[in-house]
């Protein structure tokens, strides 16, 4: 389980999160949803300790992410992977050399062989073909630059995956590869995970619990088909863009994928 | 207050760079490639602006002393400014132009592109990835850097006043021996070799905390550059007046 317990964070005058509580069991698909600049992104990064919190707790497998010592926090992060919004490639390494970056620096004993090996599973896994190692970072379209990020944030085996805007930037096409291929990891590596998105559709899709943050608040929280029936009228403004609605005028949850 | 907060964190960033580069190996390849970067990126424009650097003084030299009688002080003129003052300036001031600017600019766009957040988040230690190799490569490399520099300063200085002005070339270097002994070429190097330190600390930094985005990155890029110009000629006067004065 994670806990963040009343979390508060400010930037200078912004308060941008404002006493977030919130439990994400392990092993289910947990999403934030709101609207720009609600603070989404920043309490994902609160999760690795990327940001701590002005008050309040963060805790993840038992360790206080915000009071955790630097050495504690780089442990804990090695059971984290983090799909960032723009892939966060490194631009000076091919495709093969960041998709290894994590096995190189948490699995030093590893054999060159293995490593191409888990690397060339980690691309198969995002439907990339293998070959792609030795391209270079800087020749990927957008979607490309999310597998590789994917691949990436599997290849070590975390325990929990983080997707920081998933579909931002994709066109509707690309969107809907994307979501499909987290519903298929989902499926196939068990971990748990958490999404950040302002995509509803996509999340809807994916998501086993759905939170809204609105305000650097959250103002609601639930298992999905819950969620889409939740009575606060932000939440209701926010999903009528998405989601159809029955004859009664309860949304509908979209259909899934065909993976 | 401002000034005051930045301080504090570039107080904050030392004390990490310092413990991580404690508790880490050594990037020795890492830093070797840097010190490669360093010595290769700075050496055409180094070259140049040394070369004409000591053709000037050796001109200047010979326009302010001629009217007394004293063209043999040349080579005194150009061992005093040129070898024990200008050579590690300029080594510091070239690599901050070319070194510095490169490893801020890279770092900021790195912040912007949260390519230090996945550092981070993938459990490496990002002083120790970004900062620590650059700093040993330039300190690898600044001892070659100015004594490269400072030989070509006095070579261009002994060339001209050779060729040019036609002085006696041994009196040039007799001259110019009488005011540089071992110590000013190993003092000079010191120098040099500081500066480095300083640059490669205040480009990394100023990359570390860029503001997102182009304008950010320029920022950093331009703050890092007339930051380390400041530090570098702050400390060449605390040395010299340290050890001359």
């Amino acid at each position: 389980m994670i806990e963040l317990r009343d979390v508060h964070k400010s930037f200078g005058s912004a308060h941008v999160l404002r006493g977030v509580s919130l439990d994400i069991p392990m092993g289910a698909c947990t999403a934030l949803i709101g609207p720009s600049g609600t603070g989404k992104s920043v309490l994902l990064k609160h999760l690795v300790g990327l940001h701590r919190p002005d008050q309040g707790s963060v805790r993840c497998f038992g360790v206080d992410m915000g009071r955790a010592s630097e050495a504690t926090l780089l442990q804990t992060r090695k059971r984290f992977g983090m799909l960032f919004q723009d892939g966060a490639l490194f631009q000076s390494l091919s495709v093969g050399e960041n998709v290894a970056f994590p096995l190189r620096h948490h699995h030093g004993d590893l054999a060159e062989a293995e490593i191409r090996r888990r690397v060339a599973r980690a691309l198969e896994q995002v439907e990339l073909n293998p070959a792609s190692a030795e391209r270079s970072v800087t020749d990927l379209s957008g979607g490309e630059r999310k597998r590789v990020g994917l691949a990436r944030a599997i290849v070590h085996r975390p325990e929990v995956l983080l997707f920081d805007e998933p579909n931002s930037g994709l066109d509707p096409v690309t969107s809907d590869a994307i979501d499909k291929l987290i519903l298929r990891l989902k499926g196939e590596l068990g971990m748990t995970f958490v999404i950040i998105s302002h995509d509803i559709l996509g999340v809807m899709r994916t998501a086993d619990q759905v939170g809204m943050l609105h305000d650097g608040g959250l103002i609601a929280y639930g298992p999905t088909p819950a969620f889409i029936q939740d009575e606060s009228p932000l939440v209701r403004a926010f999903l009528s863009r998405s989601l159809r609605r029955d004859p009664d005028g309860h949304f509908l949850l979209p259909s899934p994928p065909e993976l | 207050m401002r000034a005051i907060a930045a301080v504090g964190r570039f107080g904050i960033f030392l004390g990490r760079f310092t413990r991580a580069s404690l508790t880490h190996p050594p990037p020795l390849r890492r830093a070797m490639v840097e010190a490669w970067e360093v010595g290769v990126a700075a050496l055409p424009l180094l070259i140049v602006i040394a070369a004409f650097v000591g053709t000037n003084l050796a001109v200047q030299g010979h326009a302010a002393f001629t009217p007394i009688g004293g063209q043999r002080m040349v080579g005194l003129f150009v061992g005093l400014t040129g070898v024990r003052e200008f050579a590690p300036i300029i080594a510091g001031s070239m690599v901050a132009a070319k070194s510095g600017t490169q490893m801020a600019s890279e770092i900021a766009i790195m912040r912007t592109r949260e390519e230090i957040d996945a550092l981070e988040v993938m459990g490496v230690q990002p002083h120790w990835y970004l900062v620590t190799p650059r700093f040993l490569g330039i300190i690898l490399a600044m001892p070659a850097v100015t004594i490269l520099t400072t030989a070509v300063i006095f070579t261009a200085a002994w060339a001209v006043a050779t060729f040019q002005l036609d002085l006696n070339p041994s009196t040039f270097i007799e001259f110019a021996e009488s005011v540089v002994s071992p110590r000013d070429l190993i003092l000079g190097v010191f120098k040099g070799t500081l500066f480095g330190a300083v640059i490669s600390l205040v480009s990394t930094y100023n990359g570390f905390y860029s503001d997102p985005g182009p304008d950010g990155v320029g920022e950093s890029t331009n703050r890092a550059v007339v930051l380390s110009a400041v530090g570098c000629n702050l400390l060449n006067f605390l040395i010299s007046q340290a050890v001359y004065g």
